[in-house]
């Protein structure tokens, strides 16, 4: 019994000891940096539910790490990119952080998308005081987590707020109905922003319906719509469930003139396809749009589509500006340490990326303007950019 | 009941030991999977006394683990509810501020967890089998179209900025007492009762057992501790929403089950280790052989494989002992 114990005791401590003892020699090293290299850190769900928006921003992210270090890295150090899959999971984003944080020790993480999962790793990133940029994590709630977390996209109540300010003053519409995915919290959180701009606006609500997710007949919510007779129909949804709303929408006889609207959810290359044509003059926010004819942009939608064969959606441009303004701010800060490289971020002003001229905030948000796309034929049109002082 | 005492007291102490162990000397990340394999275990033994001992298939382990989570961030963390009609944000303080209300927070948990284990189990325990089992993968899907609509708790948005109140010590002093408490279980004669009933429930009803009774007693136990690890989880995770307890986490507690053996204590805890650490372990095989996506397949295919060549789990229904070992260690008695 005695031996038994003791063998038992025994093993475990050999096994604590083989899997990873605290690297106690190596605490100074708060700089994630070698001799020419530069740890940085990713982390984004290439398998499961939201797999198709982590592999866009790892795309971007690849082809801006690609870009760096053939041009020289980072003050003279190569980029090593340490990348793990959050597989969809708030467990498994929280754990890949951790590895992230405390094995690998990058000098800046960035990731997620999904703002669930951000948050699970929001904690632990602010914790050992490594600096996390989100490239497209658009909840309020995440940055609010630390003051080492930052996001380079605008947020929901901004995207929100400047659909109802697109609708009322650009569009002159007064009546909006809204249709929203009631499980989503991307979906309830740009209805519910829509929603009180417009009204403050001087607009008036004429119905809120919601749907569950996986509903794909929506005759009893458009029936409610059809019945108030709305001049504008604001849709927080995904492009797959927009495809099938917008056909059933215009099958239930609401005409051309009452336009559909929509945020970044949209964005998809089946979107158009999908929808067959149920679309035609509706609009959409969007982060950027690859028609958009700025050197800057047209050099990324090149290089983009000659490594990956396809134009790049708005995440991968987020992934792809990510790396870009840690480089900027790493620049800035003049040194591989943390805290100064948090400081330069906080301070980062003018930054020019695919997605727009932004600048940090004193929320540690991004400041930047919101495109407005027509859906014209097969093609996204930009026609309207609205500031972030245009909604205040 | 000096026994009782005794083994908390050794127990809180282990804890207590391990917590300084692991704090001192591990890495953080090794410590955080630890953290997650005592919440598997906790999950596991529980469901193990409803699904392994007594044979009742529950789905629902995911369903109480939510009401866990939700009911302890209630009172330990500040709410932040949105007015959609003036577009301002009411902000509440925790209930019980401080690390001293976590304990206290977690147990509430727990309790409202077991009051929906009785509610759910008194009329669906009538159901045997596959009918249980859709019963109760209703129930927990009604818990979490419940929370979607809770707009104080952040509705689909979920409750981010949980403290961080999930240390080893209190993960691993729970995992104790579920294992310990599910071994007296096991022992005693209401555990010997649930066994009978498993084996057949009207032979166990003629020899006198209330098998009614019994049975919902079994689910109460159960969804009090995943109430509990639904609470740790979610201290741990420092975020919680709807979708974090999915039909998913039910299937996977069910799946660490069948892999230990079901109806095996030992089992169920192997079963928890060997699926939570799976995944991250086959990380770094992934970053070496640099093919993404190979870690799923593989974690896959360990459970196919087992499942053709070990239908019965790593364990059966026998337990993992000192005895066995003995037996198995060449020279030993037999």
């Amino acid at each position: 019994m005695r031996k038994a114990l003791i063998l038992a005791i025994a093993l475990s401590v050999l096994f604590f000891t083989a899997i990873g003892c605290k690297d106690k020699g190596n605490e100074a090293g708060g700089s994630g940096a070698t001799e020419d290299t530069v740890k940085l850190g990713l982390y984004v769900s290439t398998t499961g539910k939201i797999a198709t928006f982590g592999t866009d921003t790892k795309n971007g992210v690849d082809l801006a790490v690609e870009e760096i270090n053939k041009a020289g890295g980072i003050k003279g150090k190569t980029i090593d990119l340490r990348f793990y899959d959050a597989a969809s999971k708030a467990e498994e984003a929280g754990n890949v952080a951790t590895k992230l944080a405390t094995q690998d020790k990058v000098l800046v993480a960035m990731g997620e998308v999904a703002s669930g999962l951000s948050l699970a790793a929001a904690p632990v990133f602010e914790q050992n005081g490594i600096p996390m940029v989100s490239p497209s994590s658009t909840n309020p709630t995440v940055t609010q987590q630390g003051k080492n977390i930052f996001r380079i996209c605008f947020l929901d109540d901004f995207q929100g707020s400047a659909c109802a300010v697109f609708a009322y003053k650009e569009l002159g519409k007064r009546k909006a109905a809204i249709i929203r995915n009631q499980d989503d919290p991307y979906s309830t959180g740009l209805a519910d922003y829509f929603r009180l701009k417009f009204k403050a606006l001087g607009g008036e609500i004429v119905a809120d319906e919601s749907y569950k997710e996986g509903t794909k007949e929506f005759a009893s919510q458009i029936t409610n719509v059809k019945a108030k007779t709305p001049d504008i129909i604001f849709l927080p949804c995904y492009y797959n469930d927009v495809a099938l709303l917008s056909q059933q929408i215009r099958g239930q006889g609401i005409g051309d003139d009452v336009p559909m609207l929509g945020g970044d959810g949209w964005e998809s290359a089946n979107l158009i396809p999908n929808s067959k044509g149920a679309l035609e003059g509706s609009y959409f926010g969007n982060h950027y749009s690859p028609e958009d004819p700025s050197e800057h942009v047209q050099a990324f939608v090149k290089g983009y589509k000659a490594k990956y064969n396809t134009a790049p959606s708005s995440l991968a441009a987020l992934g792809y500006d990510v790396v870009y303004v840690v480089k900027k701010a790493i620049e800035e800060a003049g040194e591989f340490d943390r805290a100064k490289v948090r400081d330069a971020l906080a301070a980062l002003k003018d930054f020019k990326g695919v997605t727009g001229t932004f600048s940090i905030d004193e929320h540690r948000d991004a400041r930047k303007p919101i495109s407005i796309l027509k859906i014209q034929g097969d093609k996204f049109l930009p026609v309207k950019q609205i500031q972030p002082q245009d909604v205040k | 009941m000096h026994r009782t005492l005794l083994l908390l007291v050794v127990g809180v102490s282990l804890a207590f030991g391990v917590d300084w162990f692991l704090g001192e000397f591990i890495e953080e990340y090794v410590v955080r999977i630890i953290n997650l394999c005592g919440i598997a275990i906790i999950l596991a033994v529980s469901l193990n006394v409803i699904n392994g001992l007594c044979g009742q298939f529950s789905l629902g382990h995911a369903g109480f683990m939510a009401i866990g989570a939700y009911v302890s961030a209630y009172f330990t963390t500040t709410l932040r509810v949105l007015n959609t009609e003036t577009g301002e944000t009411v902000v509440r303080a925790p209930l019980f501020d401080g690390a001293w209300g976590f304990v206290p927070a977690l147990l509430i948990g727990g309790m409202a967890a077991a009051a929906a284990g009785l509610v759910v189990g008194v009329p669906t325990l009538r159901l045997k089998g596959d009918y249980l089992a859709i019963a109760t993968l209703g129930f927990g899907e009604i818990v979490i179209i419940m929370l979607t609509n809770f707009e104080s708790v952040g509705a689909a948005r979920g409750l981010p900025g949980l403290p961080n109140y999930a240390s080893s010590f209190w993960i691993l002093t729970f995992a104790w007492i579920c294992v310990v408490s599910s071994v007296f279980l096991q022992r005693s004669t209401f555990g010997r009762a649930l066994v009978a009933i498993r084996e057949n429930e009207l032979a166990a009803e003629v020899m006198g057992i209330r098998v009614a009774r019994l049975k919902v007693m079994a689910f109460i136990y159960g969804a009090f501790f995943a109430g509990l690890a639904g609470g740790l989880l979610g201290h741990l995770l420092r975020t919680i929403s709807p979708s974090t307890f999915g039909f998913m986490k039910s299937i996977e507690v069910v799946v660490m089950l069948v892999l230990g053996g079901l109806g095996s204590l030992t089992g169920a805890i192997v079963g928890a280790i060997v699926l939570t650490v799976l995944p991250e372990a086959l990380r770094d095989v992934e970053q070496q052989a640099k093919l993404p996506g190979i870690r799923m397949v593989v974690y896959a295919l360990v459970l196919i494989l087992l499942m053709i060549f070990r239908p019965q789990g790593i364990f059966g229904q026998r337990e993992l002992s000192l005895k066995l070992l003995r037996r198995l260690l060449p020279g030993g008695r037999k």
